[in-house]
């Protein structure tokens, strides 16, 4: 089974199923042999119009009829003739949203709080909710630019590299493990605001030194790793560069063109193959490193429709095939194979350098659009394209002109991410009240809910808890602090290589917070912790009060000072133990586990 | 507040509708509009449960429900009569034999894989034709196709030796939380159990609190996600006040030895007090069944140590009145070669076996099927699982034809479609 991300569109199977069950008089056995070798639909999908009348589902589609087709014309126009520079993206933004709501004759929601955009842009930034003091000092901040302020703070803040690690980490690996020197490759590539598209190039050919990129090779190779008696996954490693890098789902056209998706031709899928199939995991050494053999022909493909041989060599999707030099047998390396120390060699001709100084550039819009449109996800929990990685002619943003507008920004920006989250804060779309959204109101008129990750769980709770300082004991805290850590994971994380897009809660999740030690130990007094504090104060008002802005990130209603006065009034004769129940009934929250 | 954890028949609907549209990855059934005839037929389904017992590596037809005595191949164990006449299964199944009255022989399987490692697969899935999809097992699939019943109990529950937790293998492209919930070596899954330090009223305490966060929350902004969350909750809380069902020390010691202290024992005893829960589908494992070597002690211990359970399962239940709602169903990923090797042993055998079923729309105390004087091949019509799917969907009220998965807009039969129910095993 495979996410939303992967599967709303146009699978092979798709079309397999529909036509060949419900046709199923006139499936022949021939066809499903072709389907096997292929691991596809062996042409069903050929019959296609029943399919292609499901082609858009959900939502989206419905968020673009809402736009009048003039009023897009004419944002598409701007956007083409006006150059969009970093600095100005938050207008960008906002201008166009505010056509969109003009046009759909709605207002715009109101400006959130201050103390819901503190916790909105604490928790983007820097992965966890401020802690009470930070919120008090921002509440109590009389400057008019207290908000960009904060942003710039966090943004400049050592968590704010962190968060972008843990961010991208989930983002490209999909929950398929850890690895130390992918860790580091990660947190050093954020810490020194490496612009993505250099990050992309030394993923996509990863080198052995300086030690500190090294690990960025952990991609293709945890890939590459063999599962059971399956064959190594080269297809998926190949569309896993297309989807994550590109927006691009090249799933289908491994076998054929795409049947509904024009642009999704089987020689972009072809040609990036020919390359990524080309490699290996390299055993003479102990960290994550790939080995490339000598590319010396072009590959053959065929189309299970027409069966017309075919020849592609390395060649980005959507770009021009490189032609692959001959060399004379034994000249093909630059540095020989040393079959006694297993190095595999360095050929002449490296494929994985075309593609690595190719497909992570401004020249390739797919790239930019693709980082552009992922950002506008991290921040406002939905894409501009839908699925994320399914853009294409057919399947247009919601705003053409915002991602178009994004993307310029982000190729502005050489690249750096930063300085585009910088504007997507300051926009009046970003910083808008979640609240009193309702059913039907128009994208980006309300703030919306996004998905906490497992990572910025940890971070909250210990942030509420006031627990998050350096661990107090002596006897081994980093590995108590990774075992922590991969607990939350297990707990709140998907399955792998399931991307995690939306608010799923589960019953393992559940069962975690109401039953783990893990969580316990955050909630029985002691060591200062938030629990702790509550029980030695004994007015009623200050502790909830102090509950809901150290759990919650916000001053209680008065209704929830009464409840919390009320609940402790009936227990005084175990008024710890009350204070402990108020702090996980606040942690277990729809509202505590969710950014809003 | 925590009556409030949804029993209403109106609220099992509501939570049907998140299942349905809110987790990731779901295909969603569609879904009814409300219809009072077509709710009490839905009513009626989700009163239906499943105790589905794997026998894994597979059992011996020829030294269970199908014995050839005094044959080529018929090894050294006899055939008794039952309470059936006429219907003859093998002496290593003398407790199962006096309950032939509510069972269901098939004896004429034939299916096409030999391998364990596939083989498990595809029989549990149903062996659908092949269009690129991985089909849930019959476990994701009930439960997914009945919707949720009021017990509050996840609905899925494997009780099986060694490792247990979340297993979300079995679902398929239903998505993880058509997962199974298994208790490994019968225990129940990491944090089941209340926190020592936290009592029951703290507990209590601590959801009446987590609910009112959740309403306060909810004002002013859409439902779903507050829904949600609350369903995990009033689910996770449900099965730690269950947590008797699962402590075997309060099991009666007369029911202990009337099933077995050994681990299909103890296993079938816990799925019949999870049955009795309301959990909807409950797999047990049994492993070491795939007797290469030595098949005819190995079958002398293990046939007995699954008759003994397996008989007092099926007479209580029957006592009980329970089988009319909860479909059995023991059987394995294939039968074992006629032909004994030259380890005195059995090998893989998909051509001709059989399998043991009883209860909801099953009929009672038959035998179908047949198989070659030497059990080499089925004489009778064949059967591949997929006729199996069919026909156990029937007994639980579930239309095999008609009804379909919708994984995202693509429309899937839920069953082989070049097969269909047999008919003489229902009732």
């Amino acid at each position: 089974m495979l996410s939303k991300n992967y599967s709303r569109f146009s699978r092979p199977w798709d079309c397999l199923s529909a036509l060949n069950w419900l046709t199923s008089e006139s499936s022949g056995s021939k066809e499903r042999v072709g389907a096997a070798a292929f691991g596809c639909c062996g042409g069903f999908c050929r019959r296609l119009p029943l399919f292609r009348s499901q082609h858009y589902s959900a939502n989206w589609s419905a968020w673009q009829q809402r736009l009048p087709r003039p009023l897009l014309l004419l944002a598409m126009w701007i956007s083409s003739t006006a150059t969009v520079t970093a600095d100005d993206l938050a207008q960008r933004i906002d201008a166009v949203l505010q056509q969109s709501f003009a046009a759909a004759q709605v207002a715009p929601g109101p400006v959130s709080s201050d103390a819901e955009f503190c916790r909105r842009v604490t928790l983007d930034l820097a992965g966890r909710i401020p802690t009470v003091d930070e919120l008090a000092k921002f509440l109590s901040d009389p400057d008019p630019q207290r908000r960009s302020v904060l942003a710039d703070r966090l943004l400049d803040s050592p968590e704010h590299s962190q968060r972008m690690a843990d961010l991208f980490h989930v983002m490209l690996m999909e929950r398929r493990g850890d690895h130390p020197e992918w860790t580091v490759f990660l947190r050093t590539s954020f810490a020194q605001q490496k612009p993505w598209d250099q990050l992309v190039r030394e993923i996509l050919d990863p080198q052995e030194s300086p030690e500190q990129i090294r690990g960025a090779a952990w991609f293709i190779t945890r890939r590459l790793e063999k599962v059971g008696q399956q064959e190594t996954d080269y297809p998926g490693l190949t569309r896993d560069i297309g989807r994550l890098f590109l927006g691009c789902d090249l799933q289908c056209a491994q076998c054929h063109d795409h049947l509904t998706i024009s642009d999704y031709r089987q020689i972009e899928f072809q040609g990036l193959y020919t390359v990524y199939r080309n490699t290996s995991i390299r055993t003479d050494v102990k960290f994550p490193a790939v080995a490339e053999k000598p590319l010396s022909r072009k590959t053959d493909f065929m189309s299970v429709f027409d069966k017309q041989p075919l020849l592609v060599g390395p060649r980005v999707p959507f770009g021009i095939e490189h032609e692959i030099p001959q060399f004379e047998s034994g000249q093909e390396f630059a540095v020989a194979p040393d079959r006694a120390k297993n190095f595999p060699g360095v050929p002449k001709f490296r494929g994985l350098r075309l593609i690595a100084e190719s497909l992570p550039s401004a020249a390739n819009r797919r790239f930019a659009e693709n980082l552009a449109n992922r950002l506008w996800f991290v921040m406002f929990g939905a894409g501009l394209v839908n699925p994320l990685d399914q853009l294409h002619d057919d399947n247009p943003a919601t705003h053409p002109e915002l991602l178009a507008a994004v993307a310029d920004g982000v190729t502005a920006a050489g690249f750096r991410i930063r300085p585009v989250l910088r504007q997507i804060v300051l926009s009046e779309a970003y910083q808008r009240s979640s609240l009193g959204a309702a059913a039907g109101a128009v994208p980006y008129q309300y703030g919306q809910e996004k998905r906490l990750s497992a990572e910025q769980l940890l971070a909250s709770v210990l942030t509420a808890c006031g627990t998050g300082g350096p661990a107090a004991t002596a006897d081994a805290p980093a590995e108590a602090e990774q075992k922590r850590a991969e607990a939350f994971v297990k707990a709140f994380g998907n399955i792998p290589g399931e991307p995690e897009l939306e608010f799923s809660p589960s019953l393992k999740a559940a069962l975690f917070v109401l039953n783990d030690p893990l969580m316990q130990e955050q909630i029985q007094p002691g060591g200062g912790n938030l629990s702790e504090r509550l029980s030695q104060n004994g007015d009623d008002i200050v502790v909830a009060d102090e509950l809901y802005r150290a759990v919650l990130s916000r001053a209680p209603a008065a209704e929830e000072v009464r409840f919390v006065c009320e609940y402790l009034g009936q227990r005084r004769e175990h008024r710890q133990q009350a204070i402990g129940n108020l702090v996980w009934g606040l942690l277990a929250s729809t509202e505590f586990c969710l950014n809003h | 507040m925590l009556q409030s954890a949804c029993q209403s028949d109106q609220h099992q609907f509501s939570r049907r509708r998140w299942l349905g549209t809110a987790a990731a990855g779901a295909a969603a059934v569609a879904l009814p509009v409300f219809d009072p005839a077509v709710h009490a037929a839905a009513l009626q389904r989700a009163a239906k449960q499943v105790l589905f017992i794997w026998l894994d590596g597979g059992i011996s037809q020829l030294e269970s429900w199908d014995p050839k005595p005094n044959t080529e191949f018929g090894g050294p164990f006899r055939a008794i009569p039952t309470s059936v006449p006429g219907i003859h299964v093998s002496e290593l199944l003398p407790q199962t034999a006096q309950q032939m009255q509510h069972l269901a022989i098939v004896r004429s399987l034939c299916t096409q894989d030999n391998a364990h490692s596939s083989g498990v697969d595809r029989i549990q899935r149903g062996d659908p034709k092949d269009r690129g999809v991985v089909y849930p097992y019959f476990g994701s699939a009930v439960t997914k196709l009945l919707g949720p019943n009021a017990s509050g109990l996840p609905p899925y529950v494997w009780i099986k030796p060694l490792s247990g937790g979340f297993m979300h293998k079995d679902a398929g492209f239903l998505g993880p939380q058509y997962g199974s919930l298994a208790f490994g070596d019968g225990k129940p899954p990491q944090n089941l159990l209340q926190h020592a330090n936290v009592s029951d009223q703290s507990l209590q305490e601590r959801m009446e609190i987590r609910a009112f966060a959740d309403r306060q929350y909810a004002r002013g902004r859409p439902a779903a996600s507050t829904e949600a969350n609350g369903f995990v909750y009033s689910m996770g809380l449900e099965l730690m006040q269950r947590r008797q069902l699962f402590d075997e020390s309060t099991f009666a010691p007369a029911d202990v030895q009337r099933y077995g202290t050994h681990d299909l024992g103890r296993h079938m005893l816990l799925a019949k007090r999870m049955l009795e829960a309301g959990v909807q589908f409950v797999k047990v494992n049994s492993y070491g069944w795939d007797t290469h070597g030595d098949n005819f002690n190995g079958s002398w211990s293990l046939v007995r140590r699954f008759d003994q359970p397996f008989a007092a399962l099926i007479s209580d239940l029957a006592a009980s009145g329970l089988l009319d709602q909860v479909l059995v169903i023991a059987m394995s990923e294939f039968g074992r070669t006629p032909r004994v090797n030259g380890h005195l042993g059995r090998d893989h055998w998909p051509e001709a076996w059989s399998l043991c079923m009883a209860g909801a729309g099953v009929r009672r105390g038959i035998a179908v099927g047949s198989t070659s004087d030497k059990g080499t091949w089925v004489t009778s019509q064949p059967y591949d699982i997929g006729h199996m799917f069919h026909t156990w969907f029937s007994a639980l009220g579930i239309n095999s034809r008609e009804t379909a998965w919708d994984n995202q807009g693509q429309p899937l039969p839920i069953a082989h479609e070049d097969c269909h129910p047999v008919t003489e095993l229902l009732s």
